[in-house]
């Protein structure tokens, strides 16, 4: 006997979540795209997409927040500084490569200074991973190691049953057993079956593309030029990457009042490295290329003891040009056999 | 206006505020501010974490934030020096301002030189351009404490007699008897009263030929310039692990976050700036 979640209920979970102040999101499709976004109701929530054409990353991490507002009168300057609001919440129905992604990113917004706007937000989301039944071409997690049933990151796994019936729950973390403890009227106890996993063929072979990233010899190989050529650097895969973390800070407004902000940025613009003297330290496509997979599969984890990728898959199934890192992966992969 | 020091969470993208008390042209288009802390709690904290070869963003609201060294010593604490080059948005709008006015300050960040373990040795600063900032504030930083080094040499050059930075301090040094100066400036550069060398720095190292006995060599400059030198340093005999160099890369967060300083797996921001050669030949060159 399981703990199982009938879909039937789910309404009134939602209900149940919403009156105890929590902000309820999950997966919503949208007439262009689909993402994470918050629900009124239980009737908004997809669980047909493979997943979300936007990672999780926004709801942490915006792709533009405020950091603070100032006002200048003469000889006097005001802030207001601008943290993100309290606002518990559930995010119900993560994927497991997007709640990985989260995981992964902690150590770099923690190392030695904290950034407030992630872990604000971290500590005030119950993350509900439901495991996936669906994967498509660009799926990869079981080559990073990871599985259509990660636990990483979530607070609760759901494990689908049959036709949409419901969901076996395994709680994971004390936040999630508090958040299902209001909801314990819902549930039921039931030996139903989960449903198979999705299949998830492995793409490539980490080890060995690891170990060809690690040899110094191999910074300078042609393969870079190649692989990247036909790049155009919109940076749409570091933008959908539940990973990628690299912003900038701007000032919006004039000398008088406005609002510092925090923007994503890319490594894929040729601005991001560019010095005010004009030099550029990655002044080419390729170079900027290499250094995106040298930065998830050697520095990161050399850092942080872990890939810098859950193998979402969405910078190759949303590259305007077809490469993305599993491109990579696979012909580094056949040059390092 | 600074509560965040005292009170959690701290909000580490919130700069201190800082009041510009007084302002010197150094050169064409080159400035140094000097400015005070406004918040006696930014300052104590200031005061107990600055070490020479720490950087810092400065800032004006609705401009943005710019990265360059602390060019102050460690052995002065009591303001901060920025000289910087106006080339862009913030360092325009920063020379456009005027004593007395505020401008934002996040750091000091970083790491720096370990000038206690300069303690008893001779040290050589190499230095050309706008690269004489991070270099002086290690100069001071030891002048200061001028009983604690051996013998001081300081090679410095500039495009031009017009370019060279901190005159005033230059002729300083040129007449303190515990200093050897040398000034030089690129061929074409001097002027007709010019009384010291012309040539690029790294031909002026090796014809003054500094013994790389007992020796540390601090070199900042422009990347070519540190490529050169460093090769005439070898050829003087210095061992890389004794020559230290200060990497300025751009960088929006100093802290470790945003990701564009990294030069190979290093977080210039973090690890950094202050590099030995040897740190820096195993930095992928193209990178640099």
């Amino acid at each position: 006997m399981t703990k199982i979640l009938f879909t039937d209920k789910l309404h009134n979970c939602v209900e149940k979540w919403q009156s105890a102040g929590l902000t309820v999101i999950g997966p919503v499709q949208k007439a262009n795209s689909s993402s994470y976004a918050t629900v009124k109701n239980a009737g908004e929530l997809d669980f047909n997409m493979v997943l979300p054409d936007r990672s999780i990353k926004e709801l942490f991490f915006p792709q533009t927040e405020p950091i603070l507002h100032y006002s200048i009168k003469k000889q006097e300057i005001n802030t207001r500084e601008s943290l993100p609001p309290n606002e518990p919440r559930i995010i119900f129905g993560a994927r497991a490569c997007d709640a990985s992604g989260l995981a992964i990113d902690d150590p770099l917004f923690g190392w030695d200074y904290k950034d407030e706007y992630w872990f604000q937000r971290r500590n005030e989301s119950v993350i509900v991973t439901i495991a996936c039944t669906k994967a498509d071409d660009f799926c990869m997690c079981t080559s990073l190691t990871l599985a259509p049933d990660s636990t990483k990151g979530s607070d609760v796994l759901l494990r689908p049953l049959e036709n949409n019936k419901g969901w076996q729950v395994e709680e994971l973390t004390e936040r999630g057993r508090e958040a299902f403890a209001k909801i314990a009227d819902f549930l039921q106890e039931s030996s139903e079956p989960a449903a198979p996993l999705a299949v998830v063929e492995e793409k490539f072979d980490l080890d060995s593309c690891v170990a060809w990233l690690k040899n110094p010899e191999n910074f300078d190989s042609k393969f870079w030029k190649e692989i990247s050529m036909r790049c155009i650097g919109c940076a749409s895969c570091t933008f959908l990457c539940p990973t990628c973390h690299c912003f900038d800070i701007q000032d919006e407004g004039d000398t008088y009042s406005g609002i510092r902000r925090k923007n994503w940025d890319s490594c894929s613009f040729s601005l991001f490295t560019m010095h005010t003297s004009g030099h550029n330290p990655r002044s080419t496509q390729s170079a900027r290329w290499r250094q995106r997979i040298m930065h998830k599969f050697n520095y990161f984890p050399g850092k942080f003891s872990v890939n810098s990728c859950s193998g979402c898959g969405r910078c190759s199934r949303q590259c305007p040009v077809d490469m993305g890192i599993t491109e990579t992966l696979q012909e580094i992969s056949k040059l390092s056999q | 206006m600074t509560e965040h020091i005292q009170n959690a969470p701290q909000n580490i993208y919130k700069p201190a505020i800082m009041k510009i008390v007084a302002k010197h042209d150094e050169a064409p288009g080159v400035r140094t501010l000097k400015l005070e802390f406004q918040n006696p709690a930014e300052h104590e904290l200031f005061k107990a974490t600055y070490r020479t070869g720490m950087f810092g963003l400065y800032g004006i609201y609705g401009e943005g934030e710019s990265t360059f060294c602390v060019a102050s010593p460690e052995t002065r604490k009591e303001y901060i020096e920025c000289t910087f080059r106006q080339s862009g948005r913030v360092t325009s709008a920063l020379a456009n301002a005027d004593i007395g006015d505020l401008i934002t300050f996040r750091g000091p960040y970083g790491n720096r030189f370990p000038i206690e373990e300069f303690h008893g040795k001779n040290l050589l600063f190499i230095s050309g351009g706008i690269a004489l900032p991070p270099t002086r504030s290690v100069i001071w930083s030891c002048l200061d404490q001028r009983e604690k080094f051996g013998k001081v040499t300081i090679v410095y050059g500039a495009r031009t007699v017009a370019d060279l930075v901190y005159k005033h301090e230059l002729e300083e040094w040129q007449e303190r008897a515990d200093v050897d100066l040398v000034l030089t400036v690129d061929p074409g550069g001097e002027s007709p009263d010019w009384k010291h060398k012309v040539g690029f720095v790294p031909t002026v190292l090796e014809e003054a030929a500094p013994s790389p006995e007992n020796c540390v060599a601090v070199i900042c400059g422009p990347p070519i310039m540190i490529k050169f030198t460093l090769i005439s340093l070898k050829k003087l005999g210095f061992d890389e692990a004794n020559v230290y160099t200060t990497l300025e890369n751009r960088m929006k967060c100093g802290v470790g976050k945003c990701g564009r300083c990294n030069v190979g797996s290093v977080y210039v921001c973090k690890e950094g700036p202050v590099f030995t050669a040897t740190e820096v030949s195993r930095m992928p060159a193209a990178d640099l």
